[in-house]
């Protein structure tokens, strides 16, 4: 008797305490949606700021954010999902494939700010790119790079090891076993995986404080060695800067709202997707 | 429809307008003026197309002197180093004052405390006092605001308040001056320093004396401008003499009439 | 045919190789750039080549070491007597004080008259201490130049005081910075530990397929908000909710900090540790239910001990994540320099200090240099935690097989 209360009791409050989990995601974005979205309309994705930035729109860090994740995937994906191949496919379990595995987590602990620093002494004063889209779409890929890695390389453990076999005995290369057999069927993981890095990538600032994003600048770039604008740092902006820090409030949270709704769009897309094409592959 | 091949059209236009591109960049203090003045300039000249950067009046600075900026802007006087480098460096350069700035010192508007001395101010600021009622107020305990460690107006009101002493170390640190004032609106004990551009109704400007107690001026860009406020400071463009065919067109948009206006408006102190 | 289908393919294979090996290389070259740059700031003296700190040659103070000459130039003393001088008052003489004692025409368009009356200054006031370029001094200079001490790493290590724009000393000392890291770190991870072992349990072990299935996903939507937004949230809603909460004179605290780092390490935290409950062998669980033990002892005597692995690795993950975090502590944690004592205080952490200075640090300096060391340190923190946890895997591996 005794027993079925104390686990009735724990596990209510494991249940509550998840439950707690949950609803602190619906504040944080009841929050965000409520304040902003009464600020978005078509002007306000479209527009220059202006005014001080209390008015206007966000229309240069909508697209200098868009062309920094441009130029990050650009980078990391065709690297990241080759070095998943190598590593899964390729690599023996040895050391070699240990190490790199090693590597990759490695990579993958480092904080966003120390990539901001290391763009900064590598790409802009290093190799003389500048503070620009360049700069800061090799920090962002960099950043993305293990993300990248180790999806695709869940996404090709994921095939069944039959596949392969029965390939091979049809007396097919390796090469083309992976990319005629592995490869499409592991294709709807790896896409969800391209999109989730893009999602993550989307919302950095602290790698691009120092390599590419301006406080103002109401053109859009017109090449990758301009510095542009960018969601996140214009949020952080609003937030803390600007001559009248409550005039701007309204545009900090639409920003906010922008930026979530953004990142929020992706991963659900990312999530769709993949339920689509795992019912496709399965009715297959 | 119409409105995204306005949107497009637009779009295009913008990606060809390559003409005239000046760099701005430097003090954080100048950054919202010289946003607003190149904003509406690029609204009055079309063509023109301005990129405008904070990082700090030493970052300014060395920009000009390395080239990557056109016009660098700045809250005080270049250092006698700054202009001696220049001077080596072969690059004659120019200074204009675009405009003044008063630092107000703020305080929660329940804070009963309306005037300080600068000496209560610095030993606010090098922690000598921590009580307000050691100046004066209610008993509550002095939370003191500061902008971080590299901002121009820090070593500007180190300077010319705190007579070059050390900040106290549990000074707070705001990476920008909005959020100085965010804080100072919603913290009882609090004390800040702000440019008077910044100055909100939720926060209260304390009158300040700098004769040890005789007289009292609260900031206000009258005062300012007749220096009877004593805790101001012009702020300057700096553009090498060699560039000032490019970057006179700006530079003298700001120091005419509507120009002024605008300073006015952002809450800076005109010229005249 | 063939031979060219193999040369193919040994390109295609080069291709590969040759991209895994680019993470690798990043990391070892994050190392190289961040201890290059950090490492400078122990070598490079604290006052440049072309500055001089000097005292009159009258003066007969010895061993001005760079904390006591920081005092100095912060008033801290009166006369030099406390050094164990005359009793001649301490006269600071910089450019900036320069140029407001003497008129510019006194010292000449373009600064000539300078060195003569630098020298004119110190001649009259034997109790003169000066700072300034070397092309300012005279020839004939009447007096004698300090030479400081480079900072050491102990000093950098132990130091309580972070001025790193005070001139012309400036101080470098992290302890406080590195206390606060901590300090946020573990609150982080105390506030994210129940709600994420709770929820880990409940998705893997309680819930029904159709809840986990809502409840998942919502989960690593938590993880998908940028960290910015996290700093925006934390600073209007949660700095101001704690201030009156617990009737603070400040609501930027460490709580702040930790509770917003927190709720950003609980995705980490739940997906790790729910994976490894998950690994729990169901013949396990089922031997252990057959002994009529209930769900709760199973999951307490059973499935925990026997995930323990998972689970520090999770909480291991959620430090790290937890510790690197920059936008969002910027923003909640108030940044004073101070060493922390309790969680209700404000504080300053690497992540934070890096982004906030790095912009207006002088290129190639010593402030910019310090920074890099920061990241250096910052950098060793990740590197332990994840060798911790490679560690705690291979462990793991070893005793299950």
């Amino acid at each position: 008797m005794n027993k079925n209360i104390n686990q009735k009791i724990a596990f209510s409050v494991f249940k509550l305490l998840s439950f707690a989990v949950v609803a602190i995601l619906f504040v944080i974005l009841g929050f965000i949606v409520v304040r902003g979205i009464g600020v978005v309309n078509w002007e306000f994705l479209t527009a220059m700021p202006e005014d001080g930035m209390t008015k206007g729109g966000i229309m240069p860090a909508i697209v200098g954010t868009a062309c920094l994740v441009l130029g990050s995937m650009i980078f990391a994906f065709p690297i990241g999902v080759l070095s998943g191949i190598y590593i899964n496919e390729y690599l023996p379990e040895n050391g070699l494939k240990k190490f790199l595995r090693m590597m990759t987590n490695n990579l993958a602990g480092v904080p966003s700010i120390v990539f901001g620093l290391f763009g900064m002494a590598l790409f802009v004063n290093y190799l003389k790119f500048g503070d620009s889209i360049l700069a800061g779409s090799l920090t962002l890929g960099l950043l993305a790079l293990p993300v990248v890695i180790r999806l695709t390389e869940e996404a090709l453990k994921s095939v069944d090891d039959n596949l392969r076999l029965a390939s091979y005995a049809m007396g097919t290369t390796k090469l083309q076993t992976i990319r005629r057999v592995v490869l499409p069927v592991a294709f709807p993981n790896i896409l969800t995986g391209l999109i989730l890095s893009v999602g993550r990538v989307s919302g950095e600032t602290a790698p691009i404080l120092f390599t590419v994003a301006t406080y103002f600048l109401p053109r859009l770039p017109q090449s990758i060695f301009d510095q542009v604008m960018a969601l996140p740092y214009h949020l952080y902006v609003l937030a803390t800067s600007g001559t009248q820090i409550e005039a701007s409030k309204p545009m900090a949270y639409g920003t906010a709202f922008v930026l979530v709704a953004i990142v929020l769009f992706i991963n659900v897309l990312a999530s769709l997707l993949r339920r689509f094409l795992q019912k496709k592959v399965k009715m297959n | 429809m119409k409105k995204i091949t306005t949107f497009i059209i637009s779009l295009v236009i913008a990606s060809q307008l390559n003409a005239q591109k000046l760099k701005i960049k430097g003090s954080d203090t100048v950054l919202p003026l010289t946003q607003k003045e190149a904003e509406n300039y690029m609204k009055a000249t079309p063509g023109a197309s301005l990129m405008v950067t904070g990082g700090g009046s030493g970052v300014g600075i060395s920009a000009l002197l390395n080239g990557t900026t056109d016009i660098a802007q700045s809250s005080r006087k270049l250092k006698l180093d700054e202009k001696v480098k220049l001077q080596e460096a072969g690059k004659a350069f120019k200074e204009v004052i675009i405009a003044h700035d008063a630092i107000s010192v703020i305080v929660n508007p329940t804070n009963k405390i309306s005037q300080l001395t600068r000496e209560q101010l610095e030993g606010i600021y090098t922690g000598k006092f921590k009580n307000w009622k050691e100046v004066g107020g209610d008993d509550i305990k002095i939370v003191v605001y500061s902008r971080e460690t590299s901002s121009g107006t820090y070593e500007f009101f180190k300077e010319h308040v705190l007579n070059n002493k050390n900040y106290v170390s549990s000074a707070l640190l705001m990476p920008a001056t909005g959020a100085i004032v965010q804080s100072v609106s919603q913290t009882k004990g609090a004390i800040g320093y702000i440019g008077l551009a910044y100055l909100t109704p939720n926060v209260k400007a304390l009158k300040v004396s700098y004769d040890k107690g005789k007289t009292y001026v609260a900031p206000s860009i009258e005062a300012a401008k007749n220096k009877k406020y004593p805790i101001t400071r012009p702020l300057y463009y700096y553009f090498l003499t060699k560039a000032e065919a490019a970057v006179k067109p700006y530079v003298d948009y700001v120091l005419s009439p509507i120009g002024q206006k605008t300073v006015l408006a952002t809450g800076y102190v005109p010229l005249k | 045919m063939r031979k060219f289908r193999d040369i193919y393919e040994k390109i295609i294979v080069g291709v590969l190789f040759s991209s895994s090996t680019i993470t690798s290389l990043t990391v070892i070259l994050i190392i190289v750039f961040l201890f290059k740059e950090g490492i400078g700031l122990f070598n490079h003296a604290v006052v440049d080549d072309n500055h001089v700190i000097a005292i009159s040659s009258q003066n007969p103070v010895k061993d001005l070491t760079a904390d006591k000459l920081a005092k100095i130039f912060n008033q801290d003393y009166a006369t030099w007597q406390e050094l164990g001088g005359t009793k001649d008052s301490v006269k600071i003489l910089t450019t900036s004080t320069l140029m407001s004692i003497y008129t510019e025409e006194q010292l000449g368009a373009n600064g000539e008259n300078i060195p003569s009356k630098v020298n004119e200054y110190v001649k009259a006031h034997p109790g003169a201490i000066l700072f300034m370029s070397k092309s300012f001094l005279p020839a004939d200079f009447a007096g004698r130049e300090i030479a400081v001490d480079k900072i050491s790493l102990k000093k950098f290590l132990t130091g309580t005081h972070w001025y790193p724009t005070s001139s012309p000393i400036p101080q470098f000392g992290i302890w406080a910075i590195i206390m606060g890291t901590l300090m946020v770190t573990l609150g982080a991870i105390l506030f994210a530990i129940p709600l994420g072992m709770a929820t880990a349990i409940y998705l893997s072990e309680i819930a029904s397929m159709r809840l986990r299935n809502i409840v998942k996903p919502i989960v690593e939507l938590l993880a998908g908000i940028p960290s910015v937004v996290y700093g925006f949230f934390g600073l209007i809603v949660v700095v101001p909710l704690i201030q009156k909460g617990f009737n603070l004179d400040v609501g930027e605290t460490i709580l702040a900090g930790s509770i917003i780092l927190g709720i950003m390490a609980l995705p980490t935290i739940i997906t790790v540790a729910e994976d490894a409950l998950r690994t729990t062998p169901r013949a396990l669980k089922e031997a252990s239910l057959a002994l009529g033990a209930s769900e709760w002892q199973t999951l307490r005597k059973v499935v925990i001990p026997y995930a323990k692995s998972g689970i520090s690795t999770a909480i291991i993950l959620g430090i790290g994540r937890a510790i690197g975090e920059t936008m969002a502590v910027l923003m909640v944690t108030g940044n004073s320099s101070n060493i922390p004592t309790s969680f209700l205080q404000p504080a300053r952490t690497i992540p934070a200090t890096i982004a906030a200075e790095l912009g207006e640090a002088p290129y190639g300096g010593l402030h910019f240099k310090a920074l890099f060391a920061l990241a250096v340190i910052l950098f060793l923190f990740t590197i332990i935690i994840n060798l911790t946890v490679e560690v705690i895997k291979n462990k793991a591996r070893k005793q299950s097989a």
